[in-house]
């Protein structure tokens, strides 16, 4: 069994490796050293990320069934701390600063609300099979994990980053979908939202108009909004077959692209190594994400069930919005590609969730 | 199970979508993004070579090229720096708030360096120059343009330089130019443009997304264009330009043996130089000035030859032994023709073909040329090159006009009458000639029979074009019509009432033939047509001054360009 726990590692360490390549690509011709050395932090949080994962992979992931509110109300009140005392970077506040480490509260929220609607839908009793939401009401179905969802969405698309606060919508409607609540419900609950979305846009910043809006065509603004999508574009299709090489993608290099190292490292990935190596880098996301929903089937742990899906949707949801963005398929919002973006809080949050995947594997056989 | 199988499969299928996805950008349509990440951050310098040179028969340049100097500047941020603009307009001593105006229009936001200013002149250059010190994205770019040593001078032969126009670009674009290239516009810099031009050289380098240079990619040098040689003598072009003193008119000087075309000269002219400048109120004062200025009346400007055109009578007559050097008309100061009196300008009494030319009898030649027919004119006037170009090496020549009693018929289709024959004979009627061809049948005469094809490009790049030119043809008069003729042109200068005497007084023996060409409601044209030394012709000249009055006019201008050719040991 300690098959899945190895498994999981290298394929997520092999992406990392990509990851550290490609950072070093897009900044290594900046002036600064600071910029310079960045692929190296990012090598510290993946060393840091990987004995994360060793520790959470030997954790029993039903302690995480007691800890639920504890970790959910230490999310909120990361969340509202941000809004307090937050740092303010890009137009955002998004950041809390401990020392040297500057720590995005959003990405845990996420894996916390993960954890908690996984905890929502299942009961502690192990053995039956059948699921709790088949009886629940409209009420206990929707509403009320609706309103513990929707705190903390709130807080972040307040920060704000509509991007993470949209990812965690989408889990909960996924999760609701597997944990086998009444499709009635959550059509329902689809319908109410696509008739309030008129409504929801008057809330909306006006850059985040102005992204939706350049989404749809991005040569309305090609020096403005639509700049990121359109050299997006030009450095993944200027790429080719092969790709220019490493170290020889001018898009990225030359700073043409923006968040080269971060949103758009998919570009800067694709620049250099062409379609091929898209190939790989897609092929070990798909067997990393098959391997979360394979560990899911497996377990006949209705919570692990759920927490087990819970993480892979997270994960797929991320990488599929990302690579999308950056191809221009969907609207540009700030989320990560997970263990390829650089960023502390992404690999680490990402890192503990496929440490609690490996842990429901292996834990599978105690029960 | 099922939910989560149906999960599964959704992902699966994103993935296949997003690898569809990949493919279109990378592989369908990877060339074109290619092309514009390339076009993102690969940027090109010209520099230009300098356009050829053009230059006189013993080398003298008359077109030459100097450095011009740009101020560039190479954007950094916008707006631009307020103490820069005022350090720049300080220097050209301009008026602030204007200068500063027309730079913000020009400055743009990205990357490039930009000309700003061009045409400076080497003090403000100097001291633009030092302000890099303290403003670095300032630069002074020197770069080669057009110099006219002689100013005016030959500058119908030259021509002037202009940015290409729509219809030459579209008619070019093969021959590798470009939109904004610099070309030539009419003479010789039109008409060998191909091979005075320079090849651009210039350099590409890499820029990053604000446009600031990160590598050189390449150096290409320009390279120089061909310099021409012309057969002007520019110190005989001077003089025939000075003795014209603006008055319209044009002027030829050719050597009658070869067509070598030793001056040739419109007037009024222009300043080539303006449009260099680009000072559209210079240039569009050129443009709108009724006198034309831009037209070289030499070879495309078409007037009436008047009694010019008598020697093709002349020459008809000889060569068809309708008269002989004795055979002689009475001329009582004008003659009945059909019910129409044609009147001479004097009476003249008793001419033969000899005192007729000299005289510039009208009546003798009414006479002759019912006797001769308009048809047989007409083919003359053809042999000695008349409604064709001549072929010069120039671009925009006219061809003229000679009218016959069938081309009538079969455009108009209306009769000839013998009054018709008459106004021919004295080169009225509808005739329309162009200094060079009268010239150019000058030289026939003076030459001894052979119609040569006047040129006015000795050598390109060093290398003579004698290969490509045409030899002079041999038109088979027979020697003593031709001598008869040049007797009546000798006559003209030398006798008492001779039309050219005024000439006379000469150090040269001039022979030649007066033309006053009437154009109602207007003045008439002037014109003086001749060849010296007389017994061995060096030179032909043709004179117009156009509605410049009698022929004597003329002779007066001819006079004086020979007196300076004299006193500067030219002849």
């Amino acid at each position: 069994m300690k098959n899945s726990t190895l498994t999981i590692l290298l394929i997520a360490l092999l992406i990392c490796t990509l990851s550290i390549i490609s950072i070093f690509s897009s900044t290594y011709q900046r002036d600064s050293q600071a910029w310079q050395n960045i692929y190296q932090r990012q090598i510290l949080w993946v060393f840091l990320g990987a004995v994360l994962f060793l520790i959470l992979a030997n954790i029993n992931y039903r302690r995480f069934w007691d800890w639920t509110y504890l970790l959910y109300v230490i999310s909120i009140s990361f969340l509202v701390l941000v809004f307090l005392l937050g740092s303010v970077r890009l137009g955002a506040q998004r950041w809390l600063r401990f020392g040297w480490f500057n720590f995005q509260p959003s990405e845990l929220a996420k894996i916390c609300i993960v954890i908690f609607l996984a905890r929502y839908f299942s009961r502690k009793d192990t053995h039956s099979v059948s699921s709790l939401t088949e009886k629940y009401g409209f009420l206990r179905a929707l509403l009320l994990p609706l309103l513990f969802v929707a705190l903390p969405m709130g807080l972040i698309i307040e920060q704000p980053d509509l991007g993470t606060g949209l990812i965690i919508f989408f889990l909960f409607i996924s999760v609701l979908f597997l944990s086998n609540a009444k499709l009635k419900y959550i059509l329902t609950f689809l319908g109410l939202i696509l008739t309030l979305t008129p409504f929801a846009w008057h809330f909306l910043r006006d850059y985040q108009k102005d992204r939706l809006m350049v989404f749809l065509n991005p040569n309305i603004d090609p020096l403005g909004a639509g700049y990121t999508v359109i050299q997006s574009k030009i450095a993944i299709g200027s790429g080719g077959f092969f790709g220019k090489g490493w170290l020889s993608g001018t898009q990225s290099q030359l700073r043409f692209l923006p968040e080269a190292h971060t949103d758009f490292i998919f570009a800067t990935f694709s620049e250099e190594w062409g379609l091929l190596g898209a190939l790989v880098l897609l092929f070990l996301y798909y067997i990393l994400i098959r391997r979360g929903f394979l560990i899911a089937q497996r377990t006949s742990d209705h919570f692990g069930r759920l927490l087990a899906l819970g993480v892979s949707l997270m994960l797929s949801i991320q990488v599929i919005i990302n690579i999308a963005m950056n191809m221009g398929f969907a609207p540009i919002v700030g989320i990560p590609l997970p263990l390829m973006s650089y960023g502390g809080s992404s690999v680490f949050v990402t890192f503990i969730s496929l440490g609690i995947l490996a842990n429901i594997d292996k834990s599978r056989a105690v029960f | 199970m099922t939910r989560i199988r149906i999960t599964i499969w959704a992902i699966g299928l994103t993935f296949l979508l997003l690898l569809a996805g990949l493919f279109n950008l990378e592989v369908i349509h990877g060339r074109v993004f290619k092309g514009l990440g390339e076009r993102n951050c690969i940027r090109l310098l010209s520099q230009r070579g300098s356009r050829g040179k053009i230059i006189d028969r013993n080398g003298v340049v008359i077109a030459g090229s100097r450095m011009s100097y740009d101020l560039m500047l190479t954007p950094q941020e916008y707006p631009l720096p307020q103490e820069s603009i005022a350090r720049i307009t300080r220097v050209l001593g301009k008026n602030q708030k204007e200068a500063a105006k027309a730079l913000e229009r020009k400055y743009p936001l990205f990357s490039m360096p930009v000309t700003i200013v061009s045409n400076l002149d080497l003090k403000e250059a100097v001291a633009l120059g030092q302000l890099r010190l303290e403003f670095p994205y300032i630069a002074v770019w020197d770069n080669p343009v057009r110099s006219y040593p002689y100013s005016r001078a030959a500058c119908h032969i030259l021509g002037y330089l202009g940015q290409i126009d729509r219809w030459r670009l579209t008619k070019l674009e093969d021959y590798g130019y470009k939109t904004k290239d610099v070309v030539g516009f009419g003479g010789i810099e039109e008409k060998y443009d191909f091979y005075l031009r320079d090849e651009e050289g210039g350099v590409s380098f890499q820029v990053d997304h604000r446009g600031s240079m990160v590598r050189t990619l390449g150096f290409k040098p320009p390279v120089n264009g061909k310099d021409v040689q012309l057969t002007i003598d520019i110190k005989l072009q001077k003089i025939v330009e000075e003795a014209f003193a603006e008055r319209k008119g044009a002027a030829v000087i050719m050597n009658p043996y070869t067509g070598e075309v030793m001056a040739l000269t419109s007037s009024p002219g222009f300043s080539p130089e303006f449009f260099i400048r680009e000072d559209n109120s210079l240039v569009s004062r050129i443009f709108n000035d009724p006198a034309a200025p831009l037209i070289n009346r030499a070879i495309g400007g078409v007037y009436p030859a008047g009694s010019i055109f008598k020697l093709v009578v002349a020459i008809a007559a000889l060569e068809n032994k309708k008269i002989n050097r004795i055979s002689s008309f009475l001329c009582q100061g004008s003659l009945r023709v059909g019910k129409q009196d044609f009147k001479c300008w004097d009476t003249h009494g008793q001419q033969n073909i000899i005192s007729a030319i000299a005289q510039s009898c009208n009546v003798f030649f009414y006479r002759l040329g019912l006797l001769v027919g308009a048809q047989i004119i007409h083919d003359y006037a053809t042999k000695l090159g008349f409604a064709h170009s001549t072929g010069i090496d120039l671009p925009y020549e006219k061809q003229g006009f000679i009218p016959s009693p069938l081309l009538r018929k079969l455009s108009t289709l209306k009769g000839w009458f013998d009054g018709d024959t008459a106004n021919l004979s004295i080169g009225q009627s509808e005739v329309l000639v162009t200094p060079l061809q009268v010239a150019r049948m000058m030289s026939v005469f003076a030459n001894g029979g052979y119609l040569v094809t006047p040129y006015i490009t000795k050598s390109i790049d060093g290398k003579g074009l004698d290969r490509y030119r045409k030899k002079p043809e041999k038109l088979n008069f027979k020697q003593e019509n031709i001598d008869i003729i040049k007797e009546g042109l000798r006559g003209t200068v030398s006798y008492q009432g001779g039309t050219g005497s005024v000439l006379s007084g000469l150090k040269v023996e001039v022979a030649g033939k007066t033309g006053t060409a009437q154009a109602p409601p207007k003045q008439s044209h002037a014109w003086f047509c001749g060849f010296f030394p007389f017994k061995e012709p060096r030179f032909v000249i043709c004179v117009l001054l156009e509605n410049g009055g009698p022929g004597y006019n003329s002779c007066l201008i001819a006079k004086k360009i020979i007196e300076e050719m004299l006193i500067q040991g030219l002849i």
